[in-house]
């Protein structure tokens, strides 16, 4: 029975969703001789770069594969437990600081199941778990991009996929509707589309198999290509990030020391800590950019900051939606007035930039999910399904794409014992389990916390106004003290009188009714 | 407001920033993205400019008349595919083995 196809499963892509997939078939009693996965990096993890924090132990569950992954990945860098948050203007900086014992397994508890967040660094973490991948049996293939997906009784030579992912000319991306395909015939186009997919085409060989696993990332061709996109739900600048990230590197001792890090023994890893910020840094520069280009007048780049400890690097970027970039501005000079603000400069003084770098962060929310997750013989998982969450306090996507590799695992080998590997089957394990997850459940629950997190205040006043009010709070000058509320009214009163937009944005009932969103954080 | 602010102050210098990348560049007739740059004459705003954080697409704003696109430094983000509605970029993943290789990531 085996033999009728080249493997069972073929997996696209070895980032986490793929790999969780992967290990799970395995746990499921699927063959490691009959899994096969691919990446176009060579070596595994070239690809990839993160401006996140892995939450959760999601890795736990691979113990029989992965042993002590904690301690022996070289990728997963620092257990946080030390979370900051802060609101910076271009002078000034206003920090929240929690530094929770418990978390790092040093405090309260030395209970490892504490330990849940970490600082990683993808191309070395990916690399570990490729090997990983191969000490259990499955096939690891290195350096191999996937042109096409097989179709029973397609000729493969005849469409080139990037033929079907140009966006329908009038439509402007955003609000568009389909995909432009106007030099393929029809027939054609809906055998692509709606044909059963039994393996994978690489530079004009065929592999088969009775399920793909579609786990290529963010900015995946092949989900655009072969559908699971409508052009209606399809990624557009909208609900595009890009971060920009510099590693940079300190020395450990440095770091241990000017983040107050717990240095980690035999047992335990190092501790270290993770902050994330609201900026209000772009405002003159967007005005400058503004006369130059009055295109995009109006336009304040909806803008945060990351930073994170690694073992001896920190990772230090922003993170910007396309749709919010006003021309005149590179999106490398915002990670610039990042970096260069007084409060992160004196973070990263003495260090030394060892990798730059940029990744798309696909943050589409519930309402702009791929129209599918499966079709005959193929499931969708991990970032190219847009499996990313956000809302401001957190920022989730590896742990998502771990638990759908997991749910992709399990629904396959139940579909594959069952014979049948029909969308309708796979929708019925698969994306079923998928909608019933912590996964969909959080996008569900914070979906109005996007709405929040894009108002345009939250990205030029509201920084300032806080960072303000902290300067005059704390500050002691030995005369007549007022209440903070006091202080906040006057640095409000002052920053209206400033500016228009101000004036504006600042009235009493806006504030309101963006307290009024900000309780659903 | 303090003058160290405004723009044009804050330049990364992003030849640096790509020197500390890794590649394994693919030949020309192997470009992973291909730029009809024709098309960009009459577009107005060169989002693509701007959004790529690579530096691969450079037009007015650098004084030249006509979009020159290079694929070498590219880092596979996706940006300017996202952000060209003038359906002059073609974009996919380089070759196998071919392209950008972070350490870090």
């Amino acid at each position: 029975m085996n033999d009728e196809t080249d493997f069972d499963v073929i997996i696209i892509g070895a980032g986490f969703a793929g790999a969780a997939t992967a290990f799970q078939l395995l746990k499921e009693g699927i063959e490691g001789d009959r899994i096969l996965i691919v990446d176009r990096g060579e070596p595994i993890g070239s690809k990839n770069l993160t401006g996140g924090i892995l939450w959760g132990r999601e890795l736990d569950d691979f113990e029989e594969f992965l042993g002590n992954w904690e301690m022996d990945c070289p990728g997963i860098e620092r257990c946080i437990n030390h979370k900051k948050v802060g609101f910076l203007s271009n002078e000034d900086a206003l920090f929240i600081e929690g530094r929770f014992a418990s978390w790092d397994g040093t405090g309260g508890t030395e209970e490892p199941s504490q330990r849940a967040s970490w600082s990683v660094l993808r191309a070395k973490a990916d690399a570990w778990m490729a090997e990983k991948m191969e000490e259990a049996g499955i096939f690891v293939m290195a350096g191999m991009k996937i042109d096409q997906l097989h179709i029973d009784g397609l000729d493969h030579g005849s469409y080139d996929a990037r033929d079907l992912t140009d966006p329908a000319e009038d439509s402007g991306k955003g609000g568009a509707q389909k995909w432009k395909v106007d030099n393929l015939p029809k027939e054609l186009v809906d055998k692509i589309r709606n044909g059963s997919i039994s393996g994978i085409v690489q530079d004009g060989d065929i592999m088969t198999s009775k399920v793909v696993v579609i786990a290529e990332g963010t900015n995946s061709v092949l989900t655009r290509a072969y559908h699971f996109d409508s052009m209606l739900h399809a990624q557009s600048k909208d609900d595009m990030l890009l971060g920009v990230k510099e590693v940079i590197h300190l020395g450990k001792e440095k770091i241990d020391e000017r983040f107050n890090c717990f240095a980690g023994d035999d047992e335990r890893p190092p501790s270290g800590m993770a902050m994330e910020l609201a900026l209000s840094l772009y405002r003159d520069m967007s005005h400058e950019a503004w006369e130059k280009y009055p295109n995009t007048k109006g336009l304040y780049p909806r803008c945060g900051g990351f930073f994170y400890t690694n073992r001896d690097t920190v990772s230090c970027g922003i993170i910007v939606q396309l749709k919010s970039l006003p021309e005149g501005l590179h999106t490398y000079d915002l990670y610039q007035a990042f970096k260069a603000q007084p409060a992160i400069a004196a973070l990263i003084e003495g260090g030394e930039a060892i990798e730059y770098g940029g990744h798309l962060c696909p943050e589409y929310g519930l309402h702009r999910m791929p129209h599918r997750f499966t079709r005959d013989g193929a499931v969708v998982v991990g970032d190219a399904a847009g499996l990313v969450f956000a809302n401001g306090m957190q920022i989730q996507g590896m742990n998502n794409a771990l638990h759908s590799g997991k749910l992709a695992g399990k629904a396959i080998a139940a579909c594959m014992a069952n014979g049948d590997v029909s969308a309708k089957a796979l929708d019925a394990t698969y994306t079923k389990s998928l909608k019933a997850s912590y996964i969909f459940r959080d996008l569900k629950r914070f979906e109005p916390a996007t709405k929040f997190l894009n108002n345009p205040a939250n990205f030029t006043w509201v920084p300032e106004l806080v960072g303000k009010t902290a300067n005059r709070v704390f500050r002691e000058i030995g005369e007549e003290k007022v209440t903070a509320e006091k202080v906040l009214f006057g640095v409000r009163k002052e920053m209206r009188a400033e500016n228009k937009a101000n004036k504006k944005g600042m009235s009493l009932f806006r504030m309101l009714k963006l307290a009024l969103m900000g309780r659903k954080l | 407001m303090s003058e160290s602010i405004k723009l044009g102050l804050f330049t990364y210098d992003i030849k640096n920033g790509l020197g500390l990348i890794g590649y394994n560049v693919d030949e020309h007739e192997h470009a992973h993205i291909i730029v009809e740059t024709s098309k960009c004459n009459d577009c107005s705003h060169m989002m693509c400019v701007w959004g790529c954080p690579a530096q691969c697409y450079n037009f007015r704003d650098q004084g030249l008349k006509e979009m020159k696109f290079q694929y070498e430094d590219c880092v596979e983000c996706g940006t300017c595919y996202i952000m060209c509605d003038q359906g002059a970029v073609s974009w996919n993943h380089p070759r196998g083995g071919f392209g950008i290789t972070y350490s870090q990531g």
